[in-house]
């Protein structure tokens, strides 16, 4: 079996060779490749290297475009910077409330560079990997986009103070959101993966979630010709997965670490994927050893569903986890598969 | 039968309905003194609040969260304009306390809403902003006679320069006279950093910032001892 082939099982509830893997190494391929952080986060074939780099180093079965959210803060007009090391992030916002945002033009998705850049790097990825590994295009939900252009303490305001003003910024976010994440799929992503923290109620009141974040989804999903992986983005998901059942187009959803994948099954039923749950960002900080146990422990959980994918959760794996522990958790997958593929 | 307004104005809060969580502090100030309104009325409830929040219970969010804090600056706001309208201090002077975003980190709403529930219990606190250097924070902490920074960050990656600002504070000999309370989202999901990047203690959520402050300025005193009585 190839990767796509065994995502596909996985997501039809088929037994595969071994366990599908996922791993979110989008800054780790400049340490895999020796690129500056700045050109991988700049230039689509230096990123498109790392992940190359990635998939014959460790292996997985998923590739990522640029996890690069402030980028479509960029695209907003938002300024993103930040230590050389990292990826980039918001700076300053394009501006302060959601009725100065809704003066903002739409970006242009076929002339933004930064949003060409994203789009670019699925390309190159789709065409190198066509028919042999998922490429996931990476991008935040309507919900999640204001922070990036007004940021959080002016979108909660709006949320909570003035759900008109957040209503028709929803609006303007959504056509923003289904306009890349069809041209994303276009470009060659097998799928896209999003946050939907401010549809979470570990962010936002149910009111808010009922009334607004859930029709934007809604609205937003069915719009989008192909599939969707909702990830946890930092917050608990297990708890308020039931928000989320039955969105259209959702496939899967990405938990975070130590969730309970048995609730998660019980909460959803058949049907999507569940992906998760080693911590991505802890893993610079235990041995090689440490990480196959953890990845035992998680294919232990997680092998009983049909439909299970293990991830990392959480944010980029750090640039300083040693390749080593990465190695672990192939070896861990191959073993559980049976031996190496 | 007597209203309970410490109730009602935590159901407002839990609702994230600031304007009616004003109502309520409205009437409970009809025929009260509003001097009063922190330490009878305020104060109590964010520090149920607080426990909810920290416990992930009683429907409370990050929003709610950010209502409460609100709140709290509506109490405030008006206590300081009754205030100086009877030339009288608003509240009981604690601190000063700094408050800032570590170095590169841009993510200010929870360091804002520390700085308000710290307010609202008495604090001087001095915000210093995003974006703040070690050096920036101990020349602070050196100028106002700060015993204690709080240093917020988000994300891992920023979270790191949490241990600058450690070495700044040994490097300068201030260990245990100057504490370092840390908070932000890594924190919360990575409870083991506090202690790896060397801060003095955390609280569960920006509610319980008062009650870390207190047990902090208090354990800076055990190593030098405030002159002339300093508070708290």
């Amino acid at each position: 079996m190839n990767s796509l082939e065994r995502v596909l099982a996985a997501l039809q509830g088929q037994p595969s060779d071994r366990p599908p893997f996922l791993l979110n190494l989008s800054l780790y391929g400049s340490r895999l490749t020796g690129a500056p952080v700045k050109a991988h986060f700049a230039d689509p074939a230096v990123f498109a290297e790392g992940q190359m780099a990635v998939r014959e180093t460790f292996g997985p079965d998923l590739l990522l475009s640029p996890f690069l959210v402030s980028a479509l803060g960029e695209a907003f007009g938002s300024r993103a910077g930040g230590p050389l090391e990292q990826a980039p992030n918001i700076r300053a916002f394009a501006a302060d409330s959601a009725s100065a945002a809704l003066r903002l033009p739409l970006p242009d998705v076929d002339g933004h560079p930064r949003l060409l850049y994203l789009r670019e790097t699925i390309r190159i990825l789709a065409r190198k990997y066509e028919g042999e590994v998922p490429v996931i295009g990476l991008l935040v939900s309507p919900p999640d986009l204001p922070p990036l252009i007004i940021g959080l303490e002016a979108w909660l305001d709006a949320l909570l103070f003035r759900p008109e003003e957040a209503r028709a910024l929803l609006d303007r976010c959504t056509d923003f959101f289904v306009q890349l994440g069809t041209a994303m799929l276009q470009d060659g992503a097998t799928a896209l993966a999003l946050t939907a923290n401010l549809a979470n109620r570990f962010m936002v009141p149910a009111e808010v979630v009922t009334g607004l974040s859930r029709p934007a989804l809604e609205r937003a999903f069915s719009q989008i010709p192909g599939p969707i992986i909702v990830h946890h983005g930092g917050c608990p998901l297990v708890p308020h997965l039931a928000d989320f059942r039955g969105l259209p187009q959702v496939v899967g959803f990405l938990v975070d670490a130590g969730e309970d994948l048995a609730a998660a099954r019980a909460i959803l039923g058949p049907g999507p994927l569940l992906l998760g749950n080693l911590d991505g960002p802890g893993l610079a900080d235990l041995s090689p050893e440490q990480v196959r146990g953890l990845c035992e422990r998680a294919l232990d959980a997680g092998s009983p569903d049909p439909q299970f994918i293990l991830a990392t959760s959480g944010a980029d794996v750090p640039l300083e986890t040693p390749p080593d522990c990465l190695q672990a958790i192939t070896e861990a997958i191959c073993l559980a598969g049976g031996g190496l593929r | 039968m007597d209203r309970n307004y410490s109730r009602d104005l935590l159901e407002a809060i839990q609702k994230a309905d600031r304007a009616g969580a004003n109502a309520v502090v409205d009437a409970w100030a009809m025929g009260r003194s509003f001097h009063r309104v922190i330490p009878e009325l305020l104060a109590p409830t964010l520090e149920t609040f607080g426990k909810l929040w920290a416990q992930g219970t009683g429907g409370v969010s990050l929003a709610t969260g950010y209502v409460a804090s609100k709140v709290a600056e509506d109490v405030l706001s008006r206590l300081l304009l009754e205030s100086a309208s009877r030339e009288t201090p608003a509240l009981p002077a604690k601190g000063p306390v700094l408050v800032g975003n570590v170095e590169d980190d841009f993510h200010p709403l929870g360091r804002k809403m520390v700085a308000a529930f710290l307010r609202a219990a008495g604090w001087e606190v001095h915000d210093l902003g995003v974006d703040i250097g070690p050096a920036q924070f101990v020349d602070m902490a050196e100028e106002t006679g700060a015993r204690v920074i709080g240093a917020s960050a988000m994300m891992f990656t920023t979270a790191k320069n949490v241990a600058k600002l450690r070495d700044e504070i040994d490097r300068r000999g201030l260990r245990g006279r100057l504490q370092l309370a840390v908070g932000g989202a890594v924190f919360k999901l990575r409870p083991e950093l506090v202690e790896a990047f060397g801060g003095d203690g955390t609280a569960a959520s920006a509610a319980e910032a008062p009650a870390l402050f207190e047990r902090l300025w208090q354990q800076a005193l055990t190593f030098e001892p405030a002159p002339g009585g300093m508070r708290p």
